[in-house]
């Protein structure tokens, strides 16, 4: 019902002079041609210009820091393989000091230890002869002084009664005792 | 019921080609100097297009933001849009595909706005640019393969190599039909493009009839249907909104078809 009084109505509009005009007007092309031309040329010099060339810039800007950040990568990884392999270098030289040192240390020691043994020998055998020529004085000085003592004991003992020739004799005897005494 | 048809009257007159000064003159189609009721909103629409695009082109940044960024998307959007369809040369046609589809979208966007009409409501404008766009395509398929290469083009290489009945029978009435479909495609450019935002606008003014009708009558039915068709008038906004984008972009996806098709005429 609505669409039958709608139809009416419209014909009746129709009727009443309205119309669509489906002829292009002249009054409308020329202008709408101008416009767009005119829009065109303002567009691509301030706008699509400008905009296009910022994402370009942007597009090439973008790049340029992926392929820089991928060399600094590289030349990261680089540099840190650098420093691993100087680390090891270092490590290993250090390693190879110490031993050199540990080595050194140690003949140091043994040269300085067999010094000492020399050393140590030498003055035991210094203090030996020494004390062996101070008992060879020291005997000579007895076997002195013992024979004194004998003569004067013997004497005493036996008074004058002994000859010149048998204290003489006597005393030899004696020696020769008391010399095998000292080879004991 | 009177008040229809009267208000009807009034809203396809408001819809037609006038004298912007005079509502109530002619415009005749050889009239070349009106300045017409459509050709001030492409005026309107010319404007927003212009200081958009140039303000934000003014913003635009290494790191973009705000109206800049908004405005390079679309640019974006526009340079895939050509790249797709006629290949790396397409960037060049940037420009050109660009102030096609922003100037329509800003003249269907702006012709929502209750009071003023969208620019490409009227067959002037849309049959301006339709046959603009013919004129470009062509020009661009003779200049890159030459006026004979291109026209052979028309007819497909298949047929090209058949025997002489083939070639000169059957190449001929494909000859023929091409032409014809080439001559057909600023008409429907025109058709389209118009067609959709007229009848658009049309439905929008209808559903608005309906919606003060309605209120006028003081009934259950009459209430009822001023209601209906309020909540229709909203949907039909919103609709309408989506086919000023959509027509915008049909129109605009087809240039670059055509040019496109003209610049690879030789690959088929």
């Amino acid at each position: 019902m609505l669409f039958e009084e709608f139809a009416y109505a419209a014909e009746a509009a129709s009727d009443q002079g309205a119309s669509i005009s489906i002829i292009p007007s002249l009054a409308e092309i020329w202008p709408s041609l101008f416009a767009f031309a005119v829009l065109f040329l303002l567009l691509k010099k301030f706008a699509f210009g400008p905009i296009l060339n910022m994402l370009q810039k942007r597009s090439d800007t973008i790049r340029e820091s992926l392929e820089k950040a991928e060399e600094t990568k590289l030349e990261a990884e680089r540099l840190l393989e650098d420093y691993k392999a100087q680390l090891a270098e270092a490590r290993a030289e250090a390693a190879g000091l110490a031993e050199q040192s540990r080595k050194i240390a140690e003949s140091m020691k043994d040269e300085i230890v067999a010094q000492a043994n020399e050393e140590a020998a030498l003055i035991i055998a210094r203090a030996r002869e020494a004390v062996e020529a101070e008992k060879k004085l020291a005997m000579a000085e007895l076997q002195g002084s013992v024979a004194a003592l004998s003569v004067s004991v013997a004497g005493k003992l036996i008074g004058e009664k002994l000859s010149e020739a048998d204290h003489a004799k006597l005393i030899e005897k004696y020696l020769a005792e008391v010399g095998s005494f000292n080879d004991n | 019921m009177e008040g229809l048809s009267e208000k009807l009257a009034s809203k396809l007159h408001k819809y037609s080609v006038l004298p912007f000064e005079d509502m109530y003159g002619t415009v005749s189609p050889l009239d070349a100097f009106v300045f017409t009721n459509y050709i001030f909103f492409l005026i309107i629409a010319f404007v927003a297009t212009l200081v958009f695009f140039v303000v934000a082109a003014n913003k635009t940044a290494l790191v973009p933001k705000g109206i800049g960024n908004l405005a390079e998307t679309g640019v974006e959007f526009i340079r895939n849009l050509c790249v797709d369809s006629m290949g790396k040369e397409g960037v060049k046609f940037v420009p050109f595909i660009g102030t096609l589809f922003f100037f329509l979208l800003f003249a269907n966007i702006l012709g929502l706005i209750p009071g003023t009409l969208p620019a490409t409501g009227t067959i002037g404008v849309t049959a301006a640019w339709a046959v603009m766009v013919f004129l470009l395509y062509n020009y661009i398929g003779i200049k890159k393969h030459g006026f004979i290469g291109y026209f052979k083009s028309f007819v497909p290489s298949g047929v090209r190599e058949m025997g002489p009945l083939g070639k000169w029978g059957m190449g001929s009435f494909i000859f023929i039909l091409e032409v014809l479909g080439h001559f057909l495609r600023p008409l429907t450019l025109a058709m389209r493009l118009f067609a959709n935002t007229f009848a658009g606008g049309m439905i929008l003014g209808i559903f608005g009839i309906f919606v003060v009708l309605g209120v006028k009558e003081i009934s259950a039915i009459g209430l009822l249907s001023s209601g209906l068709s309020l909540v229709m008038l909203v949907i039909m906004y919103a609709f309408k909104l989506f086919v000023g984008v959509i027509q915008a972009y049909i129109f605009t996806l087809l240039t670059t078809a055509y040019i496109g098709g003209a610049l690879h005429a030789d690959e088929h």
